[in-house]
């Protein structure tokens, strides 16, 4: 239907979530008529996320080094580890100022619908960094029926994990947080009462 | 929050025209055909979306018309539910313009029709999706626990048919039974207690409309415990594998309506089933107001023909002290006077309500 170029365009930013066709038609001729320096100046944004960002090797968050800002930084308590499922998802935990442990990304969560397995996220990585003197783990991930197996999935394998490195604490945010509710839409007042008022898992 | 008004175009065989509707019971009466029911029908497509008969919503669009549209107004706010259905298949349903939200927003509705017998005679799973949607009517807070109950369910189903097709591990399966049987407690807890809510006013208006005996029972296959219900799975886990779906859980459980002691779907008469579907109608509207909740819009097609005078007396009186209720009948004797009971008639001839304001041609275009 276009040129070469312009349908390649086009097809590259229907792969992102949420454009279809049409939307990405619009982009794709808003970038043509575009300054040259806009739409390059876009290239190298894309080009340098790329080159430059990648996931912290500790705990999988987005980093510009091998380490995360807050896995560098030496006042952060480490025996205290809150599992979140994607980046997007420390965020509003740190906006909250109440939480002074480290992260943990498993970057997303068990749904078999979508062929994810434990395999697929960083539950190995999370239990070999328990097992190397952490106290609590805090599950933080979504109150959804995906996040809340995931919860479960971890705290049983952290429970049978549990004779070598003795006694971690497991506990799920408060459910201060509305059912089914992503953790990236939380306000700061709920997700810090969440937070303060943690239960210990059985 | 009641309905004020119902407004169609181009819907069925009736004739563009806007009917005020009473706060208390509307006799819609008129000879077969006259086009009673399809207004029924369209009260509900408007508050729903959707029709409650059988068919496509193309059968909605009246001859020779571009779409089928219906608004209701709500009162006292004055809110306009608009729903609407073209030939292209295209449909909206608005409130004052905006998309749907909760269910919150628009008055609840219950309908007496020959479509909805399968309720009383149809397979287990027409019960449970009715029955788990009265507990979020009853409860709102509890309005999800079906959805909830279903996706883990999906969930679980897919990674027993993964592990069965060596595409995934069985790794995470026990955490799946966990979730499925945390998720069916406070389902069949809900169950159980809205069978309870309903089981004396059932046997009473059941008796009342003359079916004597009649019962609604709901025997979960398993008890609302999450360790039981977690070792049922596990126990079924080999069967379940080889055939790649979920074989216990109250998915399949069964409310039943009985009478006599049997199950009325194998054993009544058309006449009882229609009495069995009336009397579980009324006994949910008289649940919803003990439990303090808004008394549903009654639609009720025809019920009239098959009661005796004294029965149709105790209909109407039943129906009186609270919300709305429309109703259609072929004679206006067939709804009694019964004592407090405002009834306003409508007479519809050749899908015209007389009396109701017409729609000119220009509001027709507006549209
Ligand atoms: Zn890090």
């Amino acid at each position: 239907m276009y040129a070469g170029p312009i349908s390649r365009l086009i097809g590259e930013l229907s792969k992102l979530p949420g454009i279809g066709q049409r939307t990405a038609q619009r982009l794709a001729f808003h970038i043509l008529r575009a300054d040259d320096d806009d739409a390059l100046a876009l290239a190298e944004a894309i080009r340098e996320v790329k080159e430059k960002v990648g996931l912290c090797e500790v705990c999988f968050n987005l980093s510009e080094g091998p380490r995360c800002r807050i896995c560098e930084d030496e006042r952060r308590d480490r025996s205290l580890i809150c599992v979140v499922e994607e980046p997007a998802d420390v965020i509003p935990i740190e906006r909250t100022g109440e939480y002074r442990g480290v992260y943990h990304v498993l970057g997303g969560a068990l749904s078999p619908i979508d062929g994810i397995d434990p395999e697929d996220l960083k539950i190995a990585e999370l239990l070999e960094r328990v097992d190397s003197g952490v106290s609590e783990v805090v599950l933080a991930t979504n109150p959804t029926t995906t996040g809340e197996a995931t919860a479960l999935h971890i705290a049983a394998s952290l429970r049978d994990r549990a004779g070598a490195n003795g006694a971690v604490t497991v506990t799920r945010l408060a459910s201060g947080l509305p059912v089914g509710a992503d953790l990236e839409h939380a306000d700061e007042v709920t997700l810090g009462k969440a937070l303060a008022g943690r239960r210990a898992l059985g | 929050m009641h309905l004020a008004a119902v407004e169609s175009r181009g819907f069925r065989n009736l004739a563009d025209a806007r009917v005020a509707v009473g706060a208390g019971i509307t006799l819609l009466h008129g000879p077969n055909g006259a086009g009673k029911t399809n207004l029924l029908e369209a009260v509900y497509f408007g508050l729903v979306g959707r029709s409650f008969r059988a068919g496509n919503d193309r059968d909605l669009i009246a001859y020779e018309q571009p779409a089928a549209r219906v608004e209701l107004e709500l009162a006292p706010q004055g809110a306009v539910l608009l729903a609407a259905t073209d030939r292209r298949g295209e449909r909206r349903h608005l409130l004052d313009g905006r998309p749907l939200g909760s269910s919150e927003s628009r008055p609840l509705v219950s309908v007496f029709h020959p479509d909805r017998m399968e309720l009383v005679k149809g397979p287990p799973a027409k019960r449970r999706a009715h029955f788990d949607r009265l507990v979020g009517a009853l409860w709102p807070a509890r309005a999800d626990l079906r959805t909830r109950y279903g996706r883990t369910l999906a969930q679980r189903n897919a990674l027993v048919g993964r592990i069965a097709a060596a595409l995934a591990s069985p790794a995470s399966l026990a955490t799946w039974d966990d979730r499925l049987a945390a998720e069916a407690v406070p389902l069949i807890e809900s169950r159980a207690e809205v069978v309870e809510a309903l089981s004396a006013p059932v046997t009473e208006l059941g008796a009342a409309l003359g079916l004597e005996g009649m019962e609604i029972r709901y025997r979960p296959r398993v008890p609302p415990e999450r360790e039981r219900i977690g070792s049922g799975l596990a126990e079924r886990r080999e069967h379940d594998l080889g055939r790649a779906y979920t074989s216990f859980g109250p998915q399949l459980d069964e409310v039943e309506l009985r009478f006599g002691g049997r199950a009325l779907k194998r054993f009544g008469s058309q006449g009882q089933h229609r009495i069995a579907l009336l009397a579980l109608l009324l006994a949910e509207r008289r649940a919803l107001i003990a439990a303090g909740r808004p008394s549903p819009l009654m639609l009720l097609d025809d019920v009239m023909s098959e009661l005796d005078p004294a029965r149709r007396e105790m209909l109407v009186a039943a129906l009186a002290d609270a919300g709305q209720v429309m109703l259609t009948a072929t004679e206006r004797e067939q709804v009694p006077a019964a004592a407090g009971a405002e009834v306003s008639a409508v007479a519809i001839r050749d899908g015209r309500p007389l009396g109701a304001a017409g729609l000119g041609a220009a509001d027709r275009d507006a549209a």
